[in-house]
């Protein structure tokens, strides 16, 4: 009995000592030393759920697909402009309804089919055609045609300023006409684009790999042979991971480990500037937040550079706008409502509950974020004599609890998606989008009537006008609690350059080298 | 023909505790607040949606309408389709469930080769120091989070001496192997103080029976006392200890899996419900039920063939 025991344990050891040294996913280089080549390999806590450009809302597909897919035109690194990425540039007709786009020549789908006007139409038609996907983009899109293989004519119901935003947004992404002869499901199982990654496999929920696009139109281009996202949904295992070599990058490690992590060697952490702004939504469809007095007493009433320091670690600013400032026309001059206990009394005596009420906050258990803000705010409001329970609920009856509006006060946060404000501010403030004003019912006709009129500017200086002073009217309306503004944190492997995120949270793989 | 009478007894019997289990949790999953469609279309989400996705996985029948379609797919051996991954969880089980295995015959591999050898130092030397020591360091490990052993694990035997890789299961045997040995360790050190007392009292009361006082009298080796009587007959309390502990562990994959980032049906389990992916949880729910079951039928037959004595019934 003894015997097998001892060379089974043998055996565990000396394999557990063999095997470390090949897990997998050290760079397989070609090269001797030179960088180039080697599989990325990037640690997340969720997977995708789908690679449907025009229909899904996870970030953690729409970074995936978004290095397989390109459209016409896309975000610049500063997340405040677009730049011409299928298309060489535009002509807008003077009733400023007609667009007419000229294509980028020579540009293949990785199939070997080259990309013509037929496509990019077929792209838009079915972008727009979605329901309850991203089609709200496309709204002022009237027709899109193809006069020939280079050229795409878009006509818009109504002038529409940010159209070249909506375009760079990856629902509107370039796909082959007709899905290649395939149907939609079988082409999102084995997605073709013209983008520097193809697709390789899909694991669901442990791993999807993407490999290198050999005839990708942007010759050199990527330098990476393949990129694997891995499903790691512990924060500490992911930390390890890329300390042990196991995986380069480590998309958003918590603040709380940034310190811990900047002091690892071959460990490098990067704050990326943001458009993530967290919030307060306090619920207008419940008494007493439909009263503007109580909304901004509970506004004044949060100490919003103690919840960066507790909650960022001090790596972020407290908000002023509900706009960010990586965004087209945020103004830093908006008279955000900030910490001032005094005014917060001031507001709540004028208001319909002058002594107080009792509400509830509504928490998804098990984040820390929503754990530590509602301890804060809740002993802030007990000093204006507002009674405020917490109520933890798991994340998923959360967010379907704000959805339907059945909460009083809870927190959520958003990041933008386009380079223009255009889609947020929308989002936020007309309770007629989708969202009932981001699940608060907010609605302000002044408001709503200077969105609709920015979307029909076209010179810059009318339209910073128009949205600053809507930045101005929301807040003093305090239709939500601005909180603060967050960068995107990445720790990453010193093995890796060129990895940059954009404002708009998503990443290009074709700039990034591996080294040895 | 004996045990596999018993085994067809034993098989039947684990139907009607199935079918209690999964109406538990097909009806407790349902009470918890949280709409799968609303998770997976996202914020923007029109109600027409919604509505399309409730219609497409019957979501939108009476619950008990949903319970007797999922029992009849069930009756097929299907165990319905996630929600959010559109792919059979049958499926997504297969891929899933190696990694769980592999996790707890590691876990008991290595809860055996710490235990048993401990287990017959103390025995032997019952009162003295090496006894002693024996029984008071493994209880610390009765007093530790199971997680947080993993992550100290990890920085010793990964980070600083580099033995084994941090987490991850790799793509081959030997990459699992060497992956699954920290993981394993996590839980297998959550087992062995238990273990260890149990053995260590029975090879006692062994040791102090008449026949080992015989076999010493005959001039056996100490060596083969202890290994061919003492051990043999100490072990058959201590398998039943052995069975419940695995049993138990099946829902501590929950949180190793976590920590060590393994692709098992612990993690899964936890993503199904955190998306409010009905068919998942119920699916890996029957599975774990399943484990449960075949351990404990594993823990009978062990008996048996360790004890002749032993009725099958």
């Amino acid at each position: 009995m003894r015997k097998p025991l001892v060379a089974l344990a043998t055996a565990v050891l000396l394999l557990g000592a063999s095997a470390c040294a090949d897990n997998g996913s050290t760079p397989s280089s070609s090269g001797s030393g030179a960088a180039g080549g080697g599989n990325l390999t990037i640690v997340r806590a969720q997977d995708s759920v789908s690679m449907d450009n025009t229909m899904v809302f996870s970030n953690a597909s729409i970074w995936v697909f978004q290095q397989m897919f390109e459209s016409l035109y896309e975000v610049t690194p500063d997340g405040k402009d677009v730049q011409p990425l299928l298309a060489e540039g535009y002509k807008l007709s003077d009733d400023k309804l007609t667009w007419t786009f000229t294509l980028k020549q020579g540009v293949k789908f990785s199939t070997g089919a080259p990309m013509t006007s037929e496509d990019v139409k077929f792209s838009l038609d079915k972008a727009r055609a979605t329901k309850g996907g991203w089609e709200f983009l496309d709204v002022a899109i009237k027709s899109v045609d193809a006069p020939n293989p280079s050229t795409v004519v878009i006509k818009t119901k109504y002038p529409w300023a940010p159209l070249l935003a909506d375009l760079a947004n990856f629902n509107n992404a370039v796909l082959p006409k007709d899905y290649g002869g395939k149907t939609s499901e079988e082409f999102y199982k084995a997605p073709v684009g013209t983008g520097p990654f193809v697709w390789d496999h899909w694991d669901k929920g442990t791993e999807l790999q993407l490999k290198k696009n050999p005839t990708y139109w942007d010759a050199g281009k990527p330098s990476i042979d393949s990129v694997t996202w891995k499903v790691v949904p512990d924060d500490n295992s992911r930390n390890v991971q890329i300390q042990g070599g196991q995986a380069q990058i480590n998309e958003n490690p918590p603040f709380s480990s940034i310190e811990q992590l900047k002091g690892q060697p071959n460990v490098k952490v990067d704050l990326f500037p943001s458009t993530k702004t967290d919030y307060v939504m306090m619920n207008q469809n419940e008494k007493p937040f439909d009263d503007v007095h109580v909304r901004r007493a509970i506004s004044y009433a949060i100490d919003r550079e103690a919840l960066v320091k507790t909650l960022l670690f001090g790596n972020g600013t407290p908000a002023n706008s509900f706009l960010m400032p990586n965004v087209p026309f945020y103004d830093p001059a908006t008279p955000g409502i900030s910490y001032d206990m005094a005014k917060a009394k001031e507001e709540l005596a004028q208001s319909s509950v002058p002594n107080g009420f009792t509400t509830t906050f509504l928490a998804s258990s098990g984040d820390s974020t929503d754990q530590a803000l509602a301890q804060v705010l809740q002993s802030s409001l007990k000093q204006l004599g507002i009674d405020m329970k917490i109520q933890n609920v798991d994340p998923s009856a959360a967010h379907d609890l704000q959805q339907s509006q059945k909460y009083q006060i809870s927190h959520s946060y958003w990041t933008m998606d386009i380079a223009d404000p255009d889609e947020l501010v929308t989002f936020a403030v007309d309770p007629s989008a989708g969202s009932h004003s981001f699940y608060t019912s907010y609605d302000n006709p002044q408001v709503i009537a200077d969105t609709k009129k920015a979307e029909q500017t076209f010179d810059t200086a009318g339209r910073q006008v128009l949205y600053s002073a809507i930045q101005k009217q929301a807040a003093d309306d305090a239709f939500m609690g601005f909180l603060y503004y967050s960068p995107f944190s990445y720790a990453y492997s010193t093995k890796v350059s060129g990895f940059q995120v954009y404002p708009t949270g998503n990443y290009h793989l074709e700039d990034v080298t591996l080294g040895q | 023909m004996r045990h596999l009478a018993f085994l067809g007894r034993r098989l039947v019997g684990t139907v009607p505790v199935l079918l209690g289990i999964s109406v538990i949790v097909f009806f407790m999953i349902h009470l918890v607040p949280g709409d799968p469609a609303r998770t997976l279309l996202g914020n923007r989400a029109t109600d027409e949606a919604v509505a399309a996705l409730h219609a497409r996985f019957g979501l939108d029948q009476p619950l008990w309408q949903q319970y007797l379609s999922f029992l009849g797919r069930l009756l097929h051996g299907d165990l319905g389709r996630s929600i959010l991954y559109d792919t059979d969880v049958s499926e997504l089980v297969g891929l899933r469930l190696p990694a769980t295995l592999w996790l707890l015959v590691a876990a008991t591999v290595l809860a055996l080769l710490i235990s048993i050898p401990l287990a017959v130092l103390a025995a032997t030397h019952r009162g003295r120091a090496a006894d002693q020591v024996v029984r008071a360091v493994p209880l610390l490990g009765l007093g530790m989070p199971t997680f947080w052993v993993g992550i100290m694990l990890v920085l010793l035997l990964a980070l600083k001496v580099h033995a084994f890789p941090v987490s991850g299961f790799g793509k081959t045997p030997v990459q699992h192997l060497s992956s699954i040995v920290l993981p394993g360790l996590t839980i297998a050190l959550a087992m062995t103080p238990i273990l260890i007392r149990s053995l260590r009292t029975s090879m006692i009361g062994v040791l102090d029976s008449d026949y080992v006082v015989t076999a010493r009298a005959k001039g056996l080796s100490h060596r083969r006392v202890i290994l061919a009587h003492t051990l043999r007959n100490a072990s058959v309390s201590s398998i039943t200890v052995l069975g419940v502990n695995i049993a138990y562990l099946v829902g501590s994959t929950l949180v190793v899996e976590r920590v060590f980032a393994l692709p098992g049906l612990g993690t899964m389990m936890l993503d199904a419900i955190f998306n409010r992916d009905f068919p998942v949880v119920q699916g890996v729910t029957l599975v774990f039920a399943l484990m449960v079951v075949a351990v404990n039928l594993l823990t009978d037959l062990a008996h048996a063939a360790l004890d002749p004595r032993i009725e099958l019934a």
